[in-house]
């Protein structure tokens, strides 16, 4: 049950409250849900729904999403495109106009597509307090005010979210992926997994595979038995492991080649 | 405890929320507007979704004490007396409710859909309900009932343009 709820006005009086014991209120799509169980043990929140951390400043190709601004914020903004369709395979409407960037960094897996995307993307989040920005996924918990990025150049960035239905459905495999080429070669790669494991996969082994290489079926089929190794999927309600091990291959390739 | 304000449906409001209480609850339980249901109490359902600063919310999700100050609307709020708004009325046409429990919701949904989109593709449709779950199982009369109010209030728009 809950025992108190904070509504702070800024990041430090949030951050002494957190100091002090209270956990952490995005927009409330991933804890709520547990806390709406009687049975949960005595808990108290912060919300950082007036902490002022909402907004989405683009300057040049620098991109930077306050960890507040919602899911539907980043769908209505025409300045990124690139993240529309990842926002648009989470959840539905009434959870995205709740749902936080902040707190799908911190969501269980199989959720947590649009993290998977910013890994992809190689985002940085920038803690309270000063520290220097993040790299993604994040090591250890910490008040995030925001997450930037570049807009890489077009068709760059590849995603692919595997679910049960079209909408409004857990992921199976999810593949996120920013591929440059240069001379008919694939000279730079990034390549995050998610459903696939406990936590976001920065699929290393994948990337290693298709550095240098022609992107072709061939290189792409290579890259997924390379990252077999990586995958360490779960049984759960959406998919067996054994189904999303199977299927990871199809949809690498669908990601990356289109097709 | 803390003193929640609210305007709901055009009208402040003002309840003494626990940490606990919900937007839902607050609006079922203090509020006396028991149109957004208790389904899931997940966000899965969408059965309690209303309007939150005009954006649909599945309000099982939102404690009260975080809105402090916002605008709601719900199901009760559409209505003009006994008219009812184009949505409402497109369902009632097109049976578009079986149970009704999951009516408060989809509808709310809908009307923030046409609100920012007036001509939307029946795939939009789908979209914009995904979150809404009718366990009688159906979305074909109410994509179609969504469609037809779209068109309802396309009309109404274009007759107010000519007078």
């Amino acid at each position: 049950m809950l025992t108190e709820v904070h509504v702070p006005e800024d990041v430090p009086a949030a951050v002494g409250l957190i100091v002090s014991g209270a956990t952490v209120l995005g927009g409330g799509t991933s804890l709520m849900p547990a806390l709406n169980d009687y049975g949960s043990p005595p808990t108290e929140l912060v919300s950082l729904r007036r902490t002022g951390l909402s907004g989405i400043t683009v300057t040049g190709s620098t991109v930077t999403i306050g960890a507040t601004t919602t899911l539907s914020q980043i769908e209505h903004d025409s300045r990124l495109q690139i993240l529309n369709p990842v926002v648009r395979s989470i959840a539905s409407v009434p959870v995205r106009n709740l749902a936080t960037v902040g707190g799908n960094l911190f969501v269980p897996q199989p959720y947590g597509d649009l993290a998977v995307a910013l890994v992809a993307l190689n985002a940085r989040a920038v803690p309270a307090g000063g520290s220097g920005p993040a790299e993604l996924p994040l090591e250890r918990p910490a008040l995030v005010t925001a997450v930037t990025f570049e807009l890489p150049a077009p068709g760059v960035f590849k995603y692919v979210k595997a679910a049960r239905r079209r909408w409004n459905s857990a992921s199976l495999v999810t593949v996120a992926a920013t591929i440059v080429e240069l001379d008919g070669l694939v000279s730079g790669a990034r390549v995050a997994l998610g459903g696939v494991s406990d936590h976001i996969v920065r699929a290393a082994a994948v990337e290693e595979a298709l550095l240098g290489r022609p992107l072709t079926e061939e290189t792409v089929a290579a890259a997924a038995r390379a990252g077999l190794g990586e995958l360490s999927p779960a049984d759960d309600a959406y998919a067996s492991a054994w189904y999303r091990t199977r299927v990871f291959p199809v949809h690498l390739r669908r990601a990356l080649l289109g097709r | 405890m803390k003193i929640v304000s609210l305007r709901v449906n055009g009208a402040g409001q003002a309840f003494i929320a626990r940490p606990g209480t919900t937007l839902l609850l607050a609006l079922r339980e203090q509020l006396g507007l028991t149109g957004a249901k208790r389904g899931c109490a997940q966000g899965a359902c969408g059965s309690c979704t209303v309007l939150l600063d005009g954006q649909p919310v599945v309000s099982c999700l939102v404690p009260a004490v975080t809105v402090d100050g916002a605008e709601i609307a719900t199901i009760e709020g559409l209505a003009d007396g006994q008219v009812l708004s184009d949505v409402q009325q497109a369902f009632l046409d097109g049976f578009a409710t079986q149970c009704g429990f999951c009516t408060p919701g989809m509808i709310m949904s809908a009307e923030a859909l046409l609100d920012r989109n007036p001509d939307p593709t029946r795939d939009e449709v789908n979209e914009a309900i995904s979150g809404n779950v009718c366990r009688c199982t159906g979305y074909e009369p109410i994509v179609s009932a969504v469609l037809d109010a779209a068109a309802r209030r396309r009309s109404r728009a274009g007759e107010g343009a000519k007078l």
